[in-house]
């Protein structure tokens, strides 16, 4: 009745339908929601146990979603280990651990997750 | 084709971030067009909501820029930096200071607000140390002196005006926060949720003053020492810092060669579009009809500031089906010292059929209304911050929430696994079934937007047979698209409410203006009051195709009915976003 793709995501229980697996982390429309409702203020990057070297928002805003990812970028998303201490201090709610889940998402994509 | 010699396809009038993002937006969507921005300001576009965090030190001035310094210039936009004193609609150029004149294609207006400040006659209001925070220069000049202060009185009573004091109390100043009414908040939060937040900031160290105003300042050799309030009372100080709410500035309405809808805000349509052709506002200054009490508001805030941006952008660049999905309901999340607050929708409005439920413990407060097991408002006030945005979606798109009420009350709500499940489900339908889901309101009704033929509409759009009679009860395929296509079309007579909530039936509602459809043609409608009752508006994206995309997807669930030859022209990053799910 199902095909296989289907099949690796749902198994049915009677005729309950039971998800295999739980994905955590946000699609990509849902970054670029957070991102633009991003005020700024950087209360994530003070909180960040990972940054090693000055980061500027508006560059790591602009860099998440699309364009070239500069090296200072990269080497941050490659230490950040989802420790989640930015996402409280956010004032406005904001998941920056996801956001930083896109970049390595984009790193593996071009070949430079390591 | 102007009158003259200077000219830009899109002009943009303000750099706030409505302004700048909405040239960024059309520069992508349009990429030969030429685009200034005119503006007054001296800096690039700034994040506004950091510059507490600015004041006291927590961030340096350059991490305050919005984009990377020479994105206007690497964007090919154009800055000009002085003041439009006036707007010629019919020979579509704007006057500027010196009697200069700019040509304009499509003009934007993202004027911003202004600051209310105190009463014009106030006594004192002129001292040194008399500061209305509202713009960099204001933050920069309280940045200055704020080693030299001891002790503070701020005024006004709203969330600019409580995080004025949590930035103050943060370091270490004593704060005098004066507030006239007898509530914090009191058109947002009803009174449980104000004396929480009042009770957290006086427990963090502030002296709070409720149904307290000043009557005058006392300065000595020109500067402040103190204020005197309405309960002649002295309270010695050093600053007075002024956060008394904003106005938009719609003054380039008032000087416009044709008459344009203005009140408080500009008014425009759901693509932003004002009474006058070619011309459009977003960002502080548009004051849109909110999508479920009906009035039209502005919506001063960050977020909004971007989204309206944006779809402005999409629409003046000809891309409507951009902006064709709605902003939604109002939004606000801030941190106010170690509690966190969440409005979502309009918290203390009475809609007709809702249930109120609330949850209260020592730290956290949570209201909802809901009407059926849809949400139509969220206020939530805790010492952690909810998914906010998903809430936001939750409410925007009419999700169920019939098994997640008590998870959102008690705020242990996982918005990600929810959310993930939804669509999977939804995924897993689509598959099995082969149809789009559709989605079948139950209390909201399925309104047209307000249609101007201002603009010609895209192609693909105008061949759309209006004679579907929609029905929220009966939808399927079909139906759902004439629904959607419903919601962008332009031009054209517009259909009366297919259904609308039975409380409501009989009464006038602001649609009826719109049936002329033609607000250039100056039959335009009063200005709607605010305290008008409820009418319950199509909230977005309930009337359309809830797709796999559709939380947060800027592309209208219509695009996804469409070949997939069709989303080849959306670009990469379009694309890319369109059709990869983490």
């Amino acid at each position: 009745m199902y095909s296989e793709g289907v099949k690796r995501l749902f198994h049915l229980k009677g005729d309950r339908i039971i998800l295999k697996s739980t994905l955590l982390h946000k699609t990509a429309p849902q970054v670029a929601q957070e991102i633009h409702a991003c005020i700024g203020c950087n209360e994530c990057l003070l909180a960040c146990p990972a940054v090693a070297e000055a980061i500027s928002i508006d560059v790591l805003n602009r860099e998440t979603l699309s364009g070239a990812i500069s090296a200072p970028i990269a080497r941050f998303a490659r230490s950040c280990y989802q420790c989640g201490a930015c996402v409280a201090p956010c004032p406005v709610g904001l998941h920056r651990d996801a956001m930083m889940m896109w970049i390595k998402v984009r790193l593996l994509r071009s070949g430079r997750g390591e | 084709m102007y009158n003259s010699p200077e000219w830009a396809d899109i002009v943009i009038i303000g750099n706030g971030i409505a302004g700048l993002t909405a040239a960024i937006e059309a520069r992508c969507l349009a990429p030969t067009a030429r685009i200034a921005i005119i503006t007054e300001q001296c800096h690039p576009t700034i994040n506004t909501p950091a510059l507490k965090q600015f004041a006291i030190g927590k961030l340096a001035q350059e991490q305050l820029l919005a984009y990377p310094a020479g994105t206007e210039r690497g964007q090919r936009v154009r800055v000009i930096n002085t003041r439009v004193e006036g707007i010629n609609a019919q020979g579509k150029f704007l006057v500027l200071r010196g009697g200069y004149t700019f040509g304009y294609g499509s003009l934007l207006i993202a004027t911003g607000s202004r600051p209310n400040g105190l009463p014009a006659h106030l006594p004192g209001r002129d001292f040194d140390g008399v500061l209305t925070l509202h713009c960099l220069q204001d933050y920069l000049d309280l940045r200055r002196r704020l080693d030299a202060i001891d002790s503070a009185v701020v005024i006004g009573g709203g969330a600019h005006a409580i995080e004025t004091v949590m930035s103050l109390l943060h370091h270490g100043i004593e704060v005098h926060w004066l507030i006239r009414s007898e509530t914090f908040l009191p058109h947002i939060l009803d009174r449980t949720a104000s004396t929480m937040v009042l009770e957290n900031t006086r427990n963090t160290g502030a002296n709070i003053f409720t149904k307290t105003e000043i009557i005058g300042i006392v300065g000595r050799v020109g500067s402040v020492i103190g204020v005197i309030t309405n309960n002649n009372e002295m309270i010695p100080c050093q600053v007075v810092l002024v956060c008394t709410g904003t106005s938009p500035v719609t003054t380039l309405a008032e000087q416009c060669t044709t008459p344009m809808m203005y009140g408080r805000g500009i008014y425009v349509d759901e693509q932003f579009r004002t009474s006058v052709p070619d011309i459009y506002a977003a960002g502080d200054v548009a004051a849109r009809k909110n999508p479920q009490t009906g009035a039209y508001e502005t919506q001063a805030q960050w977020y909004a500031a971007v989204l309206q941006g944006r779809s402005a952008a999409a629409v003046m660049t000809g891309h409507h089906e951009l902006a064709a999905q709605s902003i939604g309901v109002p939004w606000h999340a801030t941190h106010l010292g170690d509690l966190c607050m969440l409005t979502v929708g309009n918290p203390l409005h009475k809609f007709a059929g809702s249930t109120i439920c609330t949850d209260r413990s020592k730290k956290k407060y949570c209201r909802m209304s809901i009407i059926d097991d849809r949400l139509v408002s969220y206020l939530s006030i805790g010492s952690a911050q909810p998914d906010s945005l998903a809430i936001k979606s939750i409410i925007d798109e009419g999700l169920s929430i019939r098994h997640i009420k008590k998870a959102l009350l008690t705020g242990v709500f996982d918005a990600r696994k929810y959310l993930t499940r939804w669509r999977s489900q939804e995924a897993l339908a689509m598959v099995t079934s082969g149809k789009v889901p559709v989605v079948k309101p139950l209390y909201y009704p399925v309104t047209p937007v307000r249609s101007f033929s201002v603009v010609s509409p895209p192609a693909t759009i105008a061949t759309v047979q209006r004679s579907s009679v929609v029905h929220p009860s009966n939808a399927s395929g079909p139906t759902l698209n004439a629904i959607t296509r419903m919601e962008t079309i332009h031009g054209g007579s517009v259909d009366k409410p297919d259904y609308v909530l039975s409380s409501l039936a009989g009464q006038s509602t602001i649609h009826s203006w719109e049936q002329d459809a033609r607000p250039s043609t100056g039959k335009l409608p009063e200005p709607i009051s605010t305290d008008m009752e409820s009418i319950l508006l199509s909230l977005p994206s309930r009337s359309v195709a809830r797709s796999l995309w559709s939380y947060s997807e800027k592309i209208p669930a219509v695009k996804a009915l469409k070949s997939s030859s069709q989303h080849k022209g959306q670009g990469q990053s379009e694309s890319e976003k369109a059709n990869f799910l983490l």
